[in-house]
């Protein structure tokens, strides 16, 4: 399946790390991948072989413009009409990344409390949890913490991305969204996560959004699958046994030189 | 005079070159003195006459010709009279016949003219008449209680062209029509009335013929939203009365009955299956009398009166198997982790059981209903335009996806899934508790036992069919593998295998130490001394064996999924995206058989580490004490009473035999491999430290032979590989001279690859007493 996929397409190429959106909650400040990713990448050496995947989850209230945000993104439309998730829909958006094939997995959760048990069921695994709150709706910020606390539970803290994102920018006048993005950060830095404000009507920082998510997972797991490379894979297998060969063997040369020298 | 003045411009143009005159003219004649040109002009107006005379004959000699062609034109002079007579002569035909044509084509033109108009009004003639006779039928119709006749005149009345009717009334009989036109369209509202008075009066009958009969009428008098509205409300009625039966018949239901256990999904599929039956017998009236594309009113009506049957049944289920007291008591259970109030996860298993009947047959029913209204919007639209296909498409979208049905199940799978999961994670710990494993048996009973009920799990999860449902029930095994399953096995693994020497002897001291610290490890292990200790050993090899039982059974259990989910997709469920999200799914699933391959490896690593190599490398070591630095009699002797190799190899038999019958063969034919590396490793490392004559080096070969033929013997890997330097050694050692390597080495090495570094050659040669150290130096590798 995979030997099969076209090229990626010419607007999901990355070559250059996104910013962020506000210096006050952001997850790094870099604007260059790691020294060790760009090693990795010129030397082609990203570890696994094929594509690399990251999984996405967004979460947030019924209502706050999730499958909006992504529709925005990967399909490019906006449909007026409000129309429910039912369990959960997923897309697979393609990129390339300093020249390294990449996919994200988004995985687009119902926000109605009946589908709950559905969705907590996809929450492990996830690189990256995206919390999306409404703008115009200060509630909806509040229960982003509950959704969080809900989808890291099933995961390892360290392991994953936090974003939060607030929608529907169009719909608020830009005093009003000065006064809930100071909110919104102040809960960004409780949460450890990246705050951006964006309108998927408009379309207004959805690309940026996503590219700063994928650059950040991609630079993530690369890091990650460097790490493992040089760590407990030497345990087990032969690659321990023959470092006691080499070892032995200069030993034995040692002794047997000096018993040379004996004789 | 015209002569003359041609004849001036002739002079004035001066010696010009027209042949037919001279070109000397008389004044320049008599102008000439000199004798010699007068001669030359003479000449030259001699020669002048006698081509003029020349010409003159020729001209002469065309003259008979020309005599001859003047007579014939002379004659040819009355014909061309008679021609231009002629000529005049038709143009005034042509002309006369133009005019006539022009003439007649007029008349035809009126008499077309004409005739349209005669059938126009022969037409509206007709339409009178009808009008007419719409009326006088309608009248006798009515009164003959001939409803379908009367209807079919106004329906007749209806489709006439009403500017017809309208310009019918100016006309001289005006007054007549319109009184007819009165009296029909009372007949019309009276017939409305009269059909929806018996229309109801059928429904209240429940005369099914009758309502049928008035049903078709509606259509007939424009009224197909009427019809349609009051046809289905006499259908919900009958579909209420029968669920409510139904209903009350399954509360009364025997708990011993059969189907006691499923009654409420009984229910729901009677109820389903009346609908649909329903559906199914009344398609082809409503196809026939009202056109294409009305189904989806029809059903849409039905489906109102269905969400509300399904509300009750489901709430009686609710209330009667205690669903959410139930579900209260799962999460209840989950937050609390004392196993003294929780939920036994067996109660669970009928309702589970029954929900995902009950959610199998809703989906069932919903399918029906989309591709029945799907093929009659098809029909219907094959000539419409995009925008209402998506229109139509958007609105079975809708009711399909908000119909209450279709809520209740997914808040009644929410809470489902919550319990299948506390189920499945409850059994599965049930199973780890009551592990045993029977004598003989390589694997324990909770793998077959987990992976039973995971199984079990998922495919009730399926058989709901509900692909959300199935993929959230498809992420919770994994996490139940990966985590508490595969801690358990890693557990034990952990425990290690107890580090003993094979045999009997240093029993005493070792093992209770081993067994104190053990014990200490995991807290509850019994000492029971020296059979636990034996008990440990066959628990760590049944785990091994147990997890790789477990790797392989998931990846078992994905191809059976991935099946499962092609018969559920080959039978129209879920989209392209059902299908993307399961392969996702069961992805994850898969990738958690790698993870219990990788604890296998681990495992086994810790075998050959903690019960092999301390075994394995005394008995390697003893080589040391056995000198290889002999003579004739020495050799002869080793030939007769082995030193070292038959002692060895027995003790390797012994050794593998535990685990040959305690893991395996997969796993058995790894750990060889791991051993035969290992062997390869320490006895390199002791023949590095020993020393060797000529005959020591042969005695070295024949052992390292011996060995290889046995281990050969013993697994079906190629352990070749693994011995080629030793072999090589081997070779090294038995050289007669220094310099005989050569013979083998670098351009000479033929097929030979070598695994030594010229260093490690030169280590070798050294081993050996009788060479001496110069000449290996002196050696160019």
């Amino acid at each position: 399946m995979l030997q099969l996929v076209p090229p990626v397409s010419k607007n999901r190429v990355l070559s250059d790390f996104p910013k962020w959106y506000t210096p006050e909650a952001c997850l790094q400040f870099k604007d260059q991948f790691h020294v060790q990713v760009r090693a990795a990448c010129q030397q082609r050496s990203t570890g696994t072989i094929g594509l690399k995947m990251s999984k996405v989850v967004v979460v947030g209230d019924l209502y706050v413009g999730k499958t909006s945000l992504i529709n925005r993104f990967c399909k490019d439309v906006f449909d007026r009409d409000y129309k429910a998730t039912i369990g959960v829909d997923f897309e697979i958006e393609r990129f390339e990344i300093a020249g390294i094939p990449y996919n994200l997995q988004i995985w687009d959760t119902a926000g109605q409390e009946k589908f709950k048990c559905i969705t907590s069921a996809y929450y492990r695994g996830a690189q990256v949890i995206i919390t999306v709150f409404d703008l115009a709706d200060i509630q909806t910020l509040e229960h982003t913490r509950c959704w969080l606390e809900d989808a890291q539970r099933e995961n390892e803290p360290s392991s994953t991305l936090i974003f939060l994102v607030g929608t529907k920018k169009d719909k608020v006048s830009s005093a009003q969204c000065k006064h809930t993005e100071c909110d919104a950060i102040r809960y960004a830095n409780e949460m450890q996560a990246e705050y951006w404000t964006v309108s998927a009507k408009t379309g207004e920082n959805v690309k940026e959004f996503f590219f700063r998510v994928a650059a950040l997972a991609f630079e993530h797991s690369v890091l990650k699958e460097l790490e493992k490379g040089s760590g407990p894979m030497t345990q087990i297998g032969t690659g321990n046994l023959i470092k006691v060969e080499k070892d032995e063997a200069e030993n034995v040369k040692g002794s047997s030189q000096a018993s040379i020298s004996c004789c | 005079m015209e002569a003359t003045v041609s004849s001036c411009k002739v002079v004035e143009g001066g010696g010009g070159s027209s042949r037919s005159r001279s070109q000397f003219s008389m004044q320049f004649i008599s102008n000439l003195t000199d004798l010699q040109e007068l001669e030359e002009v003479y000449g030259r107006l001699c020669a002048e006459q006698n081509d003029a005379e020349s010409q003159l004959e020729m001209l002469v000699n065309q003259q008979s010709s020309i005599e001859n062609k003047m007579t014939v034109l002379q004659r040819m002079g009355p014909n061309l009279q008679l021609i231009e007579g002629d000529a005049e002569q038709l143009s005034g035909m042509i002309s006369f016949t133009c005019n006539l044509a022009e003439n007649v084509s007029s008349k035809v033109r009126q008499l077309d003219l004409a005739k349209n108009r005669l059938y126009q009004a022969i037409q509206r003639a007709d339409d009178i008449l009808d009008l007419k006779f719409c009326m006088d039928g309608v009248q006798t119709a009515l009164k003959n209680e001939d409803y379908e006749q009367a209807a079919a005149h106004i329906h007749r009345y209806l489709s006439l062209d009403k500017s017809v009717i309208e310009l019918s009334r100016q006309g001289k009989e005006g007054s007549i029509i319109d009184a007819n036109l009165n009296l029909l369209q009372d007949a019309e509202q009276r017939l409305k009335v009269i059909v929806a008075e018996k229309f109801s009066v059928a429904t209240k009958e429940g005369d099914l013929p009758q309502v049928e009969r008035f049903f078709k009428i509606f259509p007939l008098l424009g009224l197909h939203e009427e019809g349609l509205s009051k046809f289905s409300e006499y259908l919900c009625q009958q579909v209420a009365n029968k669920a409510e039966e139904n209903l009350l018949l399954a509360l009364g239901t025997d708990l011993s009955d059969r189907r006691a256990a499923v009654i409420f999904a009984d229910t729901l599929t009677l109820l389903f299956e009346g609908i649909a039956r329903i559906v199914e017998t009344h398609q082809p009236i409503v196809e026939t009398f009202y056109g294409p594309g009305r189904l989806f009113t029809l059903i849409q009506h039905l489906q109102v009166e269905c969400d509300r049957q399904v509300d009750k049944v489901v709430d009686k289920f609710i209330q009667q198997r205690g669903y959410h007291r139930k579900f209260q008591q799962v999460q209840n259970s989950m937050m609390r982790m004392s196993a003294t109030d929780k939920i036994e996860p067996r109660e669970l298993d009928p309702i589970l059981a029954e929900v995902a009947l009950m959610n199998a047959r809703s989906e069932l029913y919903l399918r029906f209903i989309k591709r029945r209204i799907s093929s009659d919007f098809e029909v219907g639209d094959s000539m419409a335009s995009e925008e209402v296909r998506q229109e139509h498409q958007k609105s079975l979208d809708n009711l399909l996806n908000h119909c209450l049905l279709s809520r209740t199940m997914q808040e009644v799978i929410g809470y489902y899934i919550t319990m299948e999961e506390y189920f499945m994670r409850e059994t599965v710990n049930k199973a780890v508790t009551m592990d045993t494993c029977e004598k003989g048996q390589l694997t324990s009973s909770m793998v077959d036992d987990v992976f039973y009920i995971v199984k079990k799990c998922i495919g009730r999860a399926l058989s709901g069919s509900s692909i959300d449902c199935l993929c959230a029930m498809i992420n919770h095994s994994t996490t139940v593998l990966e985590s508490d399953f595969r801690e358990v096995l890693c557990n034990k693994l952990r425990m290690g295998f107890p580090a003993t020497t094979f045999q009997d002897f240093q029993r005493g001291v070792t093992s209770a130490v081993n067994i104190m610290h053990s014990s200490l490890q995991q807290g509850k292990f019994d000492t029971k001394g020296i059979e636990s200790m034996d008990e440990a050993k066959l628990s760590f090899l049944v785990s091994l064996n147990n997890v790789e039982v477990c790797s392989e059974n998931i990846m078992t259990l994905k191809k059976t999924l991935e099946n499962d989910c092609t018969k559920l997709f080959s039978q129209g469920f879920g989209g392209e995206q059902a299908h993307a999200k399961i392969d996702s799914c069961l992805t994850d699933l898969a990738s958690v058989s790698n993870k219990f391959r990788d604890l296998l490896q681990e495992g086994l690593g810790e075998l050959n580490t903690t019960a092999v190599k301390p075994q394995v490398k005394p008995w390697i070591n003893i080589f040391l004490s056995v000198s290889h630095n002999i003579e004739e009699e020495e050799f002869n002797d080793y030939e007769a009473n082995d030193p070292w190799v038959q002692q060895f190899i027995i003790n390797l038999e012994q050794l593998m035999a535990e685990f040959k019958t305690g893991l395996s063969p997969v796993i058995y034919d790894n750990l060889t491999s791991l051993m035969t590396s290992l062997i390869a490793i320490e006895l390199e490392k002791v023949v590095l430290k020993s020393t060797f004559s000529r005959l020591g080096g042969l005695q070295f070969d024949k052992e390292l032979r011996s060995l290889v033929a046995y281990l050969t013997t013993v697994t079906t890997w190629t352990i070749r590989d693994k011995f080629a330097r030793l072999s090589q050694m081997a070779t090294i050692l038995n050289l007669e001279r220094v310099t005989e390597i050569l013979d083998y080495w670098g351009p000479n090495s033929g097929p030979l690859t070598w695994r030594l570094t010229p260093a490690e050659v030169r280590q070798v040669l050294a081993l050996r007493m009788d060479f001496r150290s110069e000449d290996i130096k002196r050696l160019r590798l």
